[in-house]
């Protein structure tokens, strides 16, 4: 499990939705790493891509939620950090929808997605972390 | 070499290795070399475009490459596969990403190329821009090298 409590950022939302993301990339890389040829894990890894480029959006949709509701100075940047992801996400599904068993495609993008969402979540989220009050904020309501 | 150019390259590095890994870099020999003879088998690097061109060189060994990936993924790893090396390419763009960063606080307008990997031990390289900063550096017992070959680009600079 990828997931560490350090990373939380005191809105319950937002950490919850980072450690769905977090539970589901350990569990992908577990199933891309394994030694069972990519055929047989095809459904799996088309299934996680598929849920990541879904997910993302509302996860990104709620940081940015957020960002707006306590007026984090730096959300035009941080938005622009999202939607180039966004845009590299879904030129990789393009990619991976040509070529489902290109498995050096399929690796390339996992291992980046590792250290991106590592690294957002790790620097720029908790940037964010600063901003909000210390009793927390309710981005749903 | 400028030092404008070269820290915020070896700042930028600690930086990330901190954050992401919650590992210290140490700062080992500095050498000016004239042509860049890696030590380590996979090598990453990224030119830079602009108002500063050049080029930021990573050399790792397999066991630290086999390290940081253990430490993101929390995932034992046998081998260096595509997996690993671009994850780890992923980690050195994102040290040119903030170096530009600092780049451009300090008036220099320029971008990053993506990162480029060349596996295989003792590679030579030539200097981008003639020479090459070499910054031994050491984390977690593991020795691992940077190259910094950089300077202004008065064409980039008078337009």
């Amino acid at each position: 499990m990828l997931w560490r409590e350090q990373y939380k950022i005191g809105v319950e939302l937002v950490d919850k939705q980072h450690e769905e993301l977090f539970r589901r990339l350990s569990a992908f890389i577990d199933v891309l790493r394994n030694s069972t040829p990519l055929e047989q894990k095809m459904d799996e890894i088309e299934k996680t891509f598929h849920f990541m480029g879904e997910y993302v959006q509302v996860h990104f949709q709620s940081e940015e939620d957020l960002q707006a509701k306590i007026g984090y100075p730096e959300f035009e940047k941080h938005r622009r950090i999202h939607d180039s992801f966004k845009q590299e996400i879904n030129a990789f599904q393009e990619e991976f929808y040509k070529d489902k068993y290109n498995e050096d495609l399929i690796m390339a993008f996992s291992g980046r997605l590792l250290t991106w969402l590592i690294n957002h979540v790790t620097g720029d989220d908790q940037n964010i972390a600063k901003y909000v009050p210390s009793g927390g904020v309710d981005i749903e309501s | 070499m400028k030092a404008d150019y070269t820290n915020p390259v070896y700042t930028a590095s600690k930086d990330v290795f901190t954050n992401m890994l919650g590992w210290d870099i140490i700062k080992g020999d500095i050498q000016l070399v004239k042509e860049i003879h890696t030590h380590s088998k996979i090598n990453i690097s990224i030119g830079i475009t602009g108002e500063l061109r050049g080029t930021i060189l990573f050399s790792f060994p397999e066991e630290l490459v086999l390290e940081i990936l253990e430490e993101m993924s929390r995932t034992k790893f046998a081998q260096v596969d595509q997996f690993a090396v671009f994850a780890v390419g992923e980690l050195v763009k994102i040290i040119s990403e903030k170096a530009i960063n600092t780049f451009k606080g300090n008036g220099y307008q320029c971008e990053s190329c993506p990162p480029q990997i060349t596996m295989g031990d003792m590679q030579i390289f030539s200097a981008a821009m003639g020479k090459a900063l070499w910054i031994a550096l050491k984390t977690r017992g593991n020795a691992f090298d940077l190259f910094i070959s950089m300077d202004e680009n008065k064409k980039a600079n008078h337009q």
